[in-house]
């Protein structure tokens, strides 16, 4: 860049320009320029150049008197506005220390807020990403209890072909795959749907084709839809896959769409290929009771979701009756589906969102209390003014200039802030957080944060604002800067107390949280975690074409994996405590034979392999373990849990009992062998539920994916590559996913609970900081003030400790006021997170009292320095300086 | 009208529009202040003062000629007027009546 191309800035010559009078602005500005140019000339830098030219915007004359409105032309407003900003930046400027704790505090609460509403937005605000959102359904059969059920195919065939309330109704299952050819197999997932699933959501592949009637037909050339990422990822984006194959499980598919990049697939996240479902009547798994299918419909333009719930629920009431024996359900839900995805989140995020505003709330206080305290000291100032005429409107009117620059300035460091926070929100965010990708600071989370920065800036201004433009002018002047109006100093009181209330609710909130969480980790998980290397291993593909190879794959894998140094002890599960693993099975008990099948139990169900429970240590309670015996030909056995023995052999052995999971007139009965002990499979927190382990080598046919639970003498963790390296030595086909401790699967399993407590832990420390500096700040500013008094009193006898204990009283009435309200608030307020609670009472006598101990063991801080202040306060020198 | 009082910084701006004669002009002033007191004044106490001078007769201006090294702006050049040279007279006079004696004893360099 040459000089002569080097210019003063910009913005600083426009807002210049607009600030000086008519009679100087050009003389000015030339002199400014003449100036930069030389200087530039004689070699100073750009930089140093362009912050000189600053700073003289920030000391350029105030060309009109500011205090008088009376500027009669058009754009005096605009002038008395550059006037007010201007006179604004440099009070802020002239006191760094007050503006940086003001900036800081409201970036801390505004970017909190924002980046708690990212994640609030997508899930609970913004429609999902498809067209006419609102009319896209889930349905369920309702259980006697009010749980949600999946479908059987016959019972949404019926559905799909009665009902008149629906454009469209997909049903939908999960679908895993392996491809191979790269470096290791890779695991893919999918969804197998119904033929309009794609226009039930109403979004088309973005090339290639969706799928048609006569694609969802059994034994017709295999057909898929890909993902956008996984045709980037692994095929290069490259637009002739169209039309082309590829290898799946060893088999061969036509790729006939690809989804569009934005396509987001709610109802299986993380979705890379869509294959049809291909079901007919006459499948065995087509069954009533065969529930394992979920159904997405769209409703036709201008039914309601009452509309169709109440149509849906006559056809199905018909389908009770004619099929009496295969419901165990009574009726069937119709929620829209994005109520659907987000409501186990629902009272997380609103809990967050509550409390992230009592943060806001309280970083506000803080800061009206900032400027209340400024404005005391400017009490002259204004009283002047008023005296040379200004009205009570402008000077509201500065103020507020100020309460908004200083809101601005905190909103931009919010925005930064924000940014932080989301990228830890999202690392830190339970896997059960739906649309998990979509959250970001972005249009709408900047627009809300520019809403609240505005808000906070006019409500935090305004108070100030109104005690100043009341002041007495007489009492003012005279008294100059020592002394605060008493209504002033009332409302910053008010304000602290407020500040101790909104911080006692929230310490409160996480207060049972952390209680919740140290319950819930002390739940004896029924299994001993410790030690325990997990992981999933797949086994499918041509290499391994049916159930026999499959099983000596998973008994070759065991034996590698037992002779392996470090190993204790190996062994197979069809499914993993805490792992999300969700497998029932209806179970035929000999002895209690049921009038309904669908009224038998129905325990999660464990193939396993022998040495199981001595992998997981689980207790033998009654009888013996499965071994290396019980083989397929060998006689069937069972071993239930203690909660099912209990159940159905009350004050009977079960050891010996039969039972079936095959209907009980096919005679294929199974013996009890053994008692052991329950553990819980889905996470601490839930109720212990009943169990069946069966030899996985006597299961009809095979599961193609095991988990495999490795008892390590060392560190689990530190063992996981040399498994996964003996596994691919059986077979370098097979995908191993999953990997993860025990440890970490118990912990995972209360994600949500942790990422509440973690963010409400972490606005409560905010709020405590905040309201000690808060207690601070006014003690601080009455010992200044009442200086005189202190001097007085310490002349006439008063001891330190005396003034000591005066300071301390006041400080610490404020907060027991405040305190008082908080508890009160927070008895009203606390059972919104009683859905977060384990095991504590949201009305916990023992949170309520430690939380109100921690507050003042900090109020008791905050005192301490004004109080120790102001006992060494010289009276002879307070009293010379009146 | 009694001759007025003048602030520190309107005397040291009048003091630099005398000295600089016909060349009187915002960046002028304020370098003959900064080269003689090594005091660098912004614009804005410099165009405060001069403002104030005008207001109060002490000072007159004219526009002068356009230059590109000032962006094309023209200069504003003062001349002190005869107001302006008695009332710098008498607040000179003020100080040193005030001060003599004072610089011998304080040893002036």
């Amino acid at each position: 860049m040459t000089e002569s191309q080097v210019q003063p800035p910009a913005a600083a010559v426009w807002i210049l320009s607009r600030l000086l009078g008519d009679s100087e602005r050009e003389a000015y500005l030339g002199d400014l320029e003449e100036v930069f140019r030389t200087e530039l000339a004689a070699g100073r830098s750009v930089r140093s150049l362009r912050r000189w030219y600053w700073m003289e915007l920030l000391r350029a004359p105030i060309s009109r008197d500011r205090t008088h409105v009376s500027t009669p032309s058009g754009d005096g407003i605009m002038q008395n506005t550059f006037n007010d900003l201007r006179f604004a930046v440099r009070l802020l400027a002239r006191r760094p220390g007050f503006t940086a704790l003001a900036v800081l505090t409201l970036a801390l609460g505004i970017g909190a807020t924002t980046a708690i509403f990212s994640a609030v937005y997508p899930i609970l605000v913004a429609p999902l990403p498809y067209p006419h959102a609102d009319r896209v359904a889930m349905l369920w059969e309702r259980e006697k209890n009010g749980s949600q059920d999946n479908l059987g195919w016959q019972t949404f065939d019926d559905l799909n072909r009665a009902n008149k309330s629906f454009e469209a109704m997909a049903a939908m299952s999960y679908s895993n795959a392996t491809m191979t050819g790269g470096d290791q197999p890779e695991l893919l997932k999918g969804q197998r749907v119904s033929t309009p699933y794609f226009s039930v959501l109403g979004v088309a592949p973005a090339i290639g084709r969706a799928f048609l009637p006569q694609d969802d037909i059994r034994n017709t050339a295999r057909v898929i839809v890909i993902s956008n990422g996984l045709w980037r990822n692994r095929f290069g984006g490259d637009s002739t896959l169209i039309g082309r194959a590829i290898t799946l499980d060893g088999n061969p598919f036509t790729v006939i769409g690809v989804m569009p990049a934005a396509f987001e697939n709610v109802t299986a996240p993380g979705a890379q290929y869509w294959l049809p479902l291909r079901y007919d009547a006459s499948l065995p798994y087509s069954c009533r009771t065969c529930r394992h299918l979920h159904v997405v419909g769209r409703l036709k333009p201008g039914v309601t979701g009452s509309q169709a719930a109440r149509e849906i629920n006559t056809i199905f009431a018909n389908i009770l009756r004619d099929h009496p024996t295969d419901y165990s359900s009574i009726g069937v839900e119709v929620p829209q589906l994005q109520v659907d995805i987000t409501k186990s989140v629902r009272p997380v995020m609103l809990a967050l969102l509550g409390a992230v505003l009592l943060v806001l709330m309280i970083a506000s206080a803080n800061v009206t209390n900032l400027l209340l305290a400024r404005g005391a000291q400017r009490q002259g100032e204004f009283a002047i003014r008023a005296a040379l005429g200004a009205k009570r409107g402008r000077v509201v009117r500065q103020l507020l200039t100020e309460s908004l620059l200083l809101a601005a300035a905190g909103g931009l460091g919010g925005a930064a802030i924000a940014q932080v926070g989301v990228k830890a929100l999202v690392a830190l965010g339970p896997a059960s957080l739906p649309r998990l990708s979509t959250i970001a600071v972005n249009g709408p989370v900047l627009a809300f944060g520019f809403a609240i920065t505005t808000i906070v800036g006019i409500v935090f201004g305004l108070v100030p604002a109104m005690h100043a433009s009341r002041a007495d002018l007489h009492q003012g002047i005279k008294q100059g800067t020592r002394r605060t109006a008493g209504s002033s100093r009332l409302t910053r009181a008010a304000l602290v107390m407020s500040e101790v209330a909104l911080a006692i609710v929230l310490l409160v909130g996480s207060g049972l949280l952390l209680r919740s969480t140290a319950r819930v980790f002390a739940v004896d998980p029924g299994f001993d975690a410790a030690h325990v290397l997990t992981m999933q291993v797949q086994a499918g593909g041509k290499s391994l074409p049916n159930d026999t190879v499959v099983r000596a794959f998973y008994d070759r894998v065991l034996a590698a994996v037992r002779a392996q140094p470090g190993v204790e002890a190996a062994a197979f599960t069809s499914q993993l405590p805490m792992s999300g693993d969700f497998d029932g099975q209806s179970v035929g008990i000999k002895a209690h034979p049921a009038a309904n099948p669908a009224d038998n139990p129905s325990p999660f169900r464990y193939g396993v392999s022998d040495g199981y429970f001595e992998a997981m240590r689980i207790p033998l309670r009654k009888g013996r373990t499965f071994t290396a015996q019980d083989v397929g030909a060998s006689p069937h056995v069972a071993i239930v849990n203690e909660s099912f023995a209990k159940k159905y052999w009350p004050g009977e052995n079960p050891v010996g009992q039969l039972v079936t999971t095959a209907d009980p007139s096919k005679d294929q009965w199974m013996e009890v062998v053994g008692v052991v002990g329950d553990l819980k499979q889905l996470a601490l927190s839930q109720q212990e539920s009943n169990a069946i382990y069966v030899p996985e080598t006597q299961w009809p046919y095979a599961d193609q994916a095991m988990s495999l639970v490795v008892r390590t003498k060392g560190d689990a963790a530190a063992i996981a590559p040399a498994i996964r390296t003996t596994i691919w030595s059986v077979n370098k086909d097979q995908p191993i996913v999953r990997v993860v401790t025990a440890g970490q699967l118990v912990a995972q399993s209360e994600s949500t609970r942790r990422f509440a407590l973690v963010l409400f832990e972490a606005f409560a420390l905010v709020a405590l900081v905040l309201a000690g500096a808060g207690i601070y700040g006014v003690l601080a500013g009455t010992v200044t003030e009442r200086m005189r008094e202190i001097g007085v009193r310490s002349a006439l006898g008063a001891s330190r400790s005396d003034i000591v204990a005066m300071v301390v009283r006041q400080g610490l009435r404020l907060t027991a006021f405040g305190a008082i309200i908080g508890v009160v608030g927070a008895l009203a307020l606390s059972h919104l997170i009683a859905s977060l609670l384990f095991g504590v009472s949201p009305l916990d006598p023992a949170t309520y009292i430690g939380v109100t101990a921690v507050l003042s063991v900090v109020a008791l801080g905050a005192c301490a320095v004004p109080a120790i202040r102001a006992a060494r306060i010289d009276p002879m020198e307070t009293l010379r300086m009146e | 009208m009694p001759p007025a009082n003048l602030g520190e910084l309107e005397q040291l701006v009048l003091l630099a529009i005398a000295r600089l004669g016909e060349d009187a002009y915002g960046v002028a002033v304020r370098k003959q202040i900064a080269t003689r007191t090594r005091r660098e004044l912004s614009f804005g106490s410099v165009y405060t003062a001069l403002t104030r001078l005008e207001a109060k007769g002490l000072v007159a201006s004219r526009l002068g000629e356009p230059t590109a090294e000032r962006g094309g702006r023209r200069k504003k050049h003062y001349t002190i007027s005869a107001a302006g040279r008695r009332a710098l007279q008498r607040s000179l006079n003020a100080i040193r009546t005030m001060a003599r004696g004072i610089d011998a004893s304080w040893g002036t360099p």
